[in-house]
């Protein structure tokens, strides 16, 4: 049985493709203008990396932003239920899921069965998501995937940034910048910047272990560190940590599948 | 006798100066280099402009963010007070004023005697700032003065969502893609901004007469916006800019007098 995971980020658009249970191929790609577009070309591009052929598919289940604009899709779940689907399915002992995409961050706990019980999520300021992170590693002219490591490497004190606004924050960090402040130092203090506000979410949520940390930035490591000190916890993060939601999605697809339920448009599992 | 108020902001300096029976002249610079420094060079190039010995000149006071780094002032004064201060001297009916400055925005009750009863302040979020507004008319590659007037032309069809002022910015290239008009985005942009001040308006209460007093109150779709959404009816002073200098200025004179 071929099911098939979509998930229409705001900055990235993810595929996962489940054959009999196992990831089969997973694809990331940018987003553009056209999202409708950009579903299809995401799972065309899994769709090369394996024998598996379009029509093989089962079903298809679309999460994330844009989860209604995917043409080809049966169902479609919310990204807090993918994320907590797919989470536990990687790590099974899993409670705690932090997942910071490019636009929202989402603090969330579940059960030991992977069903959310609680979440927090921050959708509406870019402090704190990947987006502030994208803005200032263009800003300062460093590599995005260069940035958790930089920022690790600071020799002094993190720079302190005090504007938790992103617009705010840029002013600052220029100044910084042509004090002769080291980059190393304002990216330490933007990385803490960035844990300090995923702090205060989690601490609502509550956070019990094991903690799974996904989404784009669980790849800056400056970031997961300091996060993991803060609250005194350590993270375990997936071999494909941006594509857990689409992988979710997949998950939703094959139960959906299994239960025999008529495919139809709408809200389902969670 | 003549006093002097500096307005010292995120972006710009305003020097204001009066004597006993009102305005004297004023000013407003862009801030280059240390602030303090700004602060000086703009008081004394305003006192050149209007031929004012600086002996002359009684009593200093700064305000605005900037204003501890004014080493030469004689004191200081909030924002809230030198605002509620000016705009109740131009307009001595205000009870509620509102100031939109480059870094954000604050709503301030006065009473019938122009003294500060309640404020609320938004000066963490870009969103409902001055800032994004440049940005916008960056983006749009409209100048900064033309924005308000096109703005009005518009269909009224672009409706933003975001909150934030970084995410807006992604709506926008998605509205510029779809082929929206440079005019109805502006439109849009107004509105979002404007549902975040009305927000904090909300918070302390609006009672009119209402003024509104910063640079973004130069933008005649901001205020036109905050009209609608308000449903209050809002006075502009002819300089919304120096609200802030010309009550530090008066408070100065104040002082003189008690």
């Amino acid at each position: 049985m071929v099911v098939c995971g979509i998930d229409m980020g705001a900055r990235t658009a993810k595929a996962v493709l489940l054959a009999d249970g196992e990831i089969a191929a997973h694809s990331i790609l940018r987003t553009g203008p056209d999202s409708a577009a950009v579903a299809v070309a995401v799972l065309d591009r899994a769709l090369e990396t394996t024998a598996i052929r379009r029509e093989d598919i089962e079903l298809t289940v679309a999460t994330g932003y844009g989860r209604v604009v995917v043409p080809f899709a049966e169902r479609n779940v919310t990204e807090i239920a993918c994320h907590a689907r797919g989470n536990h399915y990687l790590f099974p002992s899993v409670r705690t899921i932090l997942d910071m995409g490019g636009q929202d961050c989402k603090a969330i706990r579940c059960d030991d069965t992977g069903k959310v019980t609680t979440f927090l999520m921050n959708d509406k300021c870019a402090a704190g998501t990947g987006r502030s992170m994208e803005v200032m590693a263009a800003l300062l002219q460093v590599p995005l995937e260069d940035v958790g490591r930089l920022s690790l490497e600071a020799n002094g004190q993190p720079a302190k940034i005090s504007s938790t606004c992103v617009v705010f924050a840029k002013s600052e960090v220029l100044a910084l910048a042509r004090q002769g402040v080291p980059t190393t130092e304002i990216l330490a203090g933007l990385c803490d910047g960035v844990a300090e506000r995923v702090k205060g979410l989690l601490r609502t949520v509550g956070v019990v272990e094991d903690f799974v940390i996904s989404g784009g930035i669980s790849k800056n490591i400056g970031v997961v560190r300091r996060i993991e000190e803060k609250l005194g916890v350590t993270s375990h993060i997936g071999f494909e940590p941006q594509i857990v939601g689409a992988l979710g999605a997949a998950l939703f697809a094959r139960d959906f599948l299994e239960r025999g339920r008529q495919p139809g448009r709408g809200r389902g599992g969670g | 006798m003549l006093t002097a108020g500096i307005d010292v902001g995120h972006e710009s300096v305003a020097v204001v100066v009066v004597h006993d029976d009102g305005t004297l002249g004023h000013a407003t610079f862009v801030i280059a280099g240390e602030v303090g420094a700004a602060a000086a060079l703009a008081f004394e190039q305003t006192l050149a402009r209007l031929g004012i010995a600086r002996d002359r000149v009684h009593r200093v006071f700064a305000t605005g963010i900037g204003r501890e780094n004014v080493r030469l002032a004689d004191g200081h004064r909030t924002p809230m007070l030198s605002h509620v201060r000016g705009a109740h001297s131009l307009f001595p009916a205000a009870r509620t004023v509102i100031d939109i400055g480059a870094e954000g925005s604050r709503v301030m009750r006065c009473d019938a005697n122009g003294y500060l009863t309640n404020f609320a302040l938004n000066d963490k979020c870009a969103a409902g700032s001055g800032v994004f507004l440049e940005t916008v008319a960056d983006m749009l590659d409209v100048p900064l003065a033309d924005m308000g007037r096109l703005s009005l032309k518009a269909s009224r069809t672009v409706v933003l969502t975001a909150t934030c002022a970084v995410f807006a910015e992604s709506e926008i290239v998605a509205e510029i893609h779809r082929g929206s008009s440079r005019e109805d985005i502006l439109w849009g942009v107004n509105e979002s901004i404007v549902s975040r001040i009305a927000a904090t308006s909300r918070r302390v209460g609006i009672e009119p007469d209402l003024v509104l007093t910063g640079g973004v109150a130069r933008n005649v779709g901001v205020v036109q916006a905050l009209r609608e959404q308000l449903e209050v009816d809002i006075a502009v002073p002819e300089h919304p800019q120096i609200a802030g200098a010309l009550g530090a200025a008066l408070l100065a004179r104040d002082a003189g007098r008690c």
